[in-house]
């Protein structure tokens, strides 16, 4: 069993959640790497009441109609909730990949289809990758985003047949040997296999929220489909979608796709060199070998050394939903969730913040998800990373009668250690650990020691010091470039 | 989404430091078909949000169907007239909403063009989508990049100080997605700059001083951290100009506090007359969706077609923009200023039973300002029974990408073809 370093054991939870305290990165490290990340990804054996009961009395979704309780700001509220609290990180971080995966937006399918399609997503997040995507392609969300529900016998539909090949499962051109993976024929034929896909909510059901799938018969075209022709894969007959999407994953094309999107997501952009096709093709073995499991393809990145190489340290860029939970995660704030009892309040600040900075959840802004790393970054919005430091900080009350962001005074005097350059040097740590020049941390040290009028007056652990100097410490880490990366 | 002027931070006012460069939008390396930027061909665009209904807007008042369709919401002509008592009749067949007398006053002095029966094909009653393919000028609703942003691709890249901002809104709306371009989007002033803690104003500069250490750090753009440290300082340095050049703001007009759509054109023309590079910005005011209460207060007199929710949303609109254009005025750059208004889609011609409407097809949008050439354009869509959707509601006569076209071509200077994809008619508002 490899053991790893706490520099090791903050990168994995930066990676696999949203980052730890100090205290979580000392129980994380004290696993080893495999131990580590089997704790992590069995997330099903972690308590998690506690996000349980505070997700129960903070949010009502029992009625999808009653819209003051139920809709997407609330829904979003929820989320964030949820990644804040978490004793699971890794669930809602799976989760965020496949919603960006399987992009769809909730201005198109609405609200209770799109909380179902959250709910698909997280509850199989770790799956066959088969039955992931079967689960998804019949769910209402989807069926309705890209235009299933109208894909019928004699019109129809090609949206989900290629964005199914294109964006879901292969990609255009296989990711190693950049051979084309499928033709205009190929989405033709495959949309013909997935007609007649609808859902309907069983009549006496009481639950608003469930639907079934079902195939309508009279719509579907049962005539034969032939795919890939003149390719290993080829396939021919009365062709339904299932039979599609077995075919589809059995693919070498899918291994090596879903290990790149994993691989972008979780360890380090891929380049088109030798070396990382390799990488690729050792993932898609585990993939492959372990019957698609997506629980033991990202068991494999995980404990690897291609993740806890150098290359993968600090190589991606945050997401805003990482900026925004990593922060108040690494630094000990409370969140105050709000309740469902007040209605209609502006319960909204995390989601809004979210917006702010570029991310809004559940509406990404196409079917081909969020751009990743840089594409989060553009003077605008990362102008409003450094205004939600700044709203961070000075959160110095909590307001029990009102949602939002509580940094504690005792937290940040927590932070305050006998000289500046200590002090520096523990919040480098707590928001990292992040590894900067020695001019930057002489720039740290010497805001700590100057007084308003430009003067050095050195840095003393008094209470209006530490209100003033440490929180504005805080801010200046979290607008340092090196924060933006993950 | 309904427009929230909530700030989610309560603070006093912004912090105003020097700033000394001129910033650069970052994404540099200017493509071979560059659009000149013309500076004082200024476009303001402003969304209504949810669905304004055209035909109390502009009044089909003699239009029998218009009558038996709305025997409650419908305006007679005898009703169209404002509370300055003066007629907001325009033609023998048009009317504005009463609330309208500003607009009024506008369009007899030639500064308003109403363009009738706006809409696209296949139209899509979903306010989001709707809103996608006018921000994307793709009936598809596939779109990526917006109408805007492939403008601004074109002529705005490499152009100094800010050139285009989106005001008032959490997010960027999408007629700004461009491949290069960045559009800020400024809620408010005093939240677009390098905000330290307001308990301690005193030791704001002490936090600029060492941001400024870090952000000006020299490093290889083709790293992650590079371009991000590139990015952090154009970020802080362009804000700060921009705080810089609005402080020297004055006016003469008083812009009331409870009309968003004035607060928003106050923040635009603020920049407009202090930076002379802004001459692409964007508002949006909300909540046109009156499924209900269109019409009569929420007391329970339901019979007052002067007051209801359309009727306090077409007076903040009315309202705000004659003081915005008597701002321009003021400042000499009236002549520069077009005003383009749109909405995802209009109402369905029938009246619902809540004293509201429902989800439509195409409505009338204005342009207005100095530049128009005002009148009555467009082709008014028929109410005839046999002429509606099985929804009930109107054929478009007028494609919007005609109207883009006619701004992109004989206001910007831009080729609308190149920005849309295909030649749209001129509709004839400039000429």
């Amino acid at each position: 069993m490899a053991s790893i370093t706490y520099d090791e054991g903050a990168h994995l939870l930066r990676r696999i959640g949203f980052g730890g305290s100090p205290a979580e990165i000392d129980e994380i490290t004290a696993l080893g790497r495999e131990g580590a990340v089997d704790f992590l990804i069995n997330y099903d054996r972690i308590d998690n009441r506690a996000t349980d009961d505070l997700l129960r009395s903070s949010f009502d979704f029992s009625n999808p109609g009653d819209l003051p309780r139920f809709n997407l700001g609330e829904l979003q509220r929820w989320w964030f909730t949820r990644m804040v609290y978490t004793r699971h990180p890794f669930e809602e971080k799976m989760t965020l990949f496949w919603h960006n995966h399987f992009a769809t937006s909730a201005s198109k399918t609405g609200d209770l289809f799109i909380y179902n399609q959250n709910l698909t997503l997280r509850n199989h997040a770790l799956d066959q990758f088969d039955n992931l995507l079967l689960l998804v392609a019949q769910d209402p969300a989807m069926l309705l985003w890209l235009d299933g529900v109208t894909n019928v016998r004699g019109k129809p539909n090609e949206n989900f047949a290629r964005e199914l090949q294109e964006l879901f499962t292969m990609g255009l051109a296989d990711a190693v040997t950049g051979e084309g993976n499928y033709t205009e024929d190929d989405v033709k034929e495959i949309a013909r296999a997935f007609t007649g896909w609808k859902f309907f909510h069983p009549p006496f059901d009481p639950n608003p929220f469930s639907y079934q799938f079902i195939v309508n018969e009279p719509e579907h075209d049962n005539t034969t489909k032939s795919i890939y022709k003149g390719t290993p894969w080829a396939q021919s007959g009365n062709l339904n979608g299932d039979d599609v999407i077995l075919t589809i994953c059995a693919r070498r094309a899918t291994g090596r796709y879903i290990v790149k999107k994993l691989f972008e997501f979780f360890v380090y952009p891929l380049e088109g060199s030798a070396a990382d096709k390799t990488t690729v093709d050792k993932f898609a073995d585990v993939y492959f070998s372990r019957n698609h499991s997506i629980k033991e393809l990202v068991r494999a990145i995980f404990t690897s050394d291609e993740f806890f190489s150098e290359r993968a340290r600090f190589a991606l860029i945050k997401s805003p939903v990482e900026v925004i939970v990593g922060a108040i995660r690494m630094l000990g704030a409370r969140y105050n969730p709000g309740t469902s009892a007040r209605p209609g309040a502006s319960n909204n600040t995390l989601a809004a913040i979210s917006i702010f900075l570029g991310q809004a959840l559940f509406n990404p802004p196409d079917v081909s998800g969020w751009k990743l790393n840089l594409g989060w970054i553009n003077t605008s919005t990362l102008l409003n990373r450094f205004t939600y430091a700044d709203l961070l900080v000075v959160s110095r009350t909590l307001d029990l009668s009102a949602p939002g962001l509580w940094l504690s005074h005792e937290q940040v005097r927590s932070f305050a250690k006998r000289n500046s350059k200590k002090t520096v040097k523990r919040l480098l740590s707590i928001l990292g650990p992040l590894e900067v020049g020695g001019d930057i941390i002489s720039a740290l040290r010497n805001y700590l020691e100057t007084d308003e009028f430009g003067n050095a007056v050195g840095f003393t652990l008094d209470d209006p010091t530490v209100d003033k100097k440490v929180r504005g410490l805080i801010h200046l880490i979290m607008c340092l470039s090196e924060f933006q990366l993950n | 989404m309904p427009v929230t002027r909530r700030q989610f931070i309560k603070r006093g006012a912004g912090l105003v430091t020097v700033g000394m460069v001129i910033p650069k939008l970052w994404l540099s390396d200017a493509r071979a078909e560059q659009v000149e930027f013309i500076p004082h061909r200024k476009l303001v665009v402003i969304q209504l949000i949810g669905g304004n209904d055209g035909f109390n807007t502009v009044v089909p008042y003699t239009d029998a169907r218009y009558h038996s369709l709305r025997p409650i919401l419908g305006f007679t002509d005898s009703e169209l007239v404002g509370a300055n008592g003066v007629s907001t009749v325009v033609s023998d067949q048009f009317g504005l909403h009463p609330s309208m007398t500003e607009i009024k006053q506008l369009y007899e002095e030639g500064r308003v063009a109403v363009v009738l029966g706006v809409g696209y094909p296949n139209p899509n009653l979903s306010h989001f989508l709707s809103m996608d393919i006018w921000h994307t000028a793709d009936p598809s609703g596939q779109g990526s990049r917006g109408w805007l942003g492939k403008y601004a691709d074109l002529a705005l890249i490499g152009q100094p100080n800010l050139t285009a901002a989106s005001i008032g809104s959490l997010d960027l709306p999408k007629s700004f997605g461009a491949d290069r371009f960045v559009v800020p989007n400024i809620i408010n002033f005093s939240l677009y700059n390098f905000l330290a803690d307001p308990n301690y104003p005193g030791d704001s500069n002490n936090q600029i001083n060492a941001f400024n250490v870090a952000a000006s750090r020299s490093m290889s753009s083709g790293s992650f951290i590079g371009a991000v440290n590139n990015t952090a300082f154009e970020s802080v340095r362009g804000a700060q100009q921009v705080q810089r050049s609005i402080s020297s703001y004055k006016s003469l007009v008083t812009y009331p506090a409870n009309n968003p759509l004035a607060t928003g054109l106050q923040m635009v023309a603020q920049l407009m007359t202090t930076v002379p590079e802004a001459s692409l910005l964007y508002v949006q005011m909300g909540n046109f969706d009156n499924h209900s209460d269109q019409i009569g207060d929420r007391q329970g007199d339901r019979s007052n077609k002067r007051v209801g929710d359309h009727a306090t949303l077409l007076k903040w609109f009315s309202e705000a923009i004659k003081l915005f254009h008597d701002d321009l005025t003021e400042h000499g750059l009236a002549d520069d200023v077009l005003m383009m208004q749109w909405s995802e889609f209009g109402r369905r011609p029938g009246e619902n039973a809540s004293f509201g409407t429902d989800h439509g097809t195409a409505a009338p949008i204005f342009v207005m300002g100095n530049p128009v050439r005002g009148g009555i354009y467009g082709e008014q869509p028929s109410l005839a029974a046999t002429e509606l959707d099985p929804a009930g509601n109107v054929k478009f006569t007028v494609d919007f990408r005609e109207a883009y076209a006619t701004i992109l071509d004989r206001w910007l200077g831009a080729d609308s073809k190149t920005v849309l994809g295909s030649q749209y008619s001129n509709i004839g508002f400039l000429g």
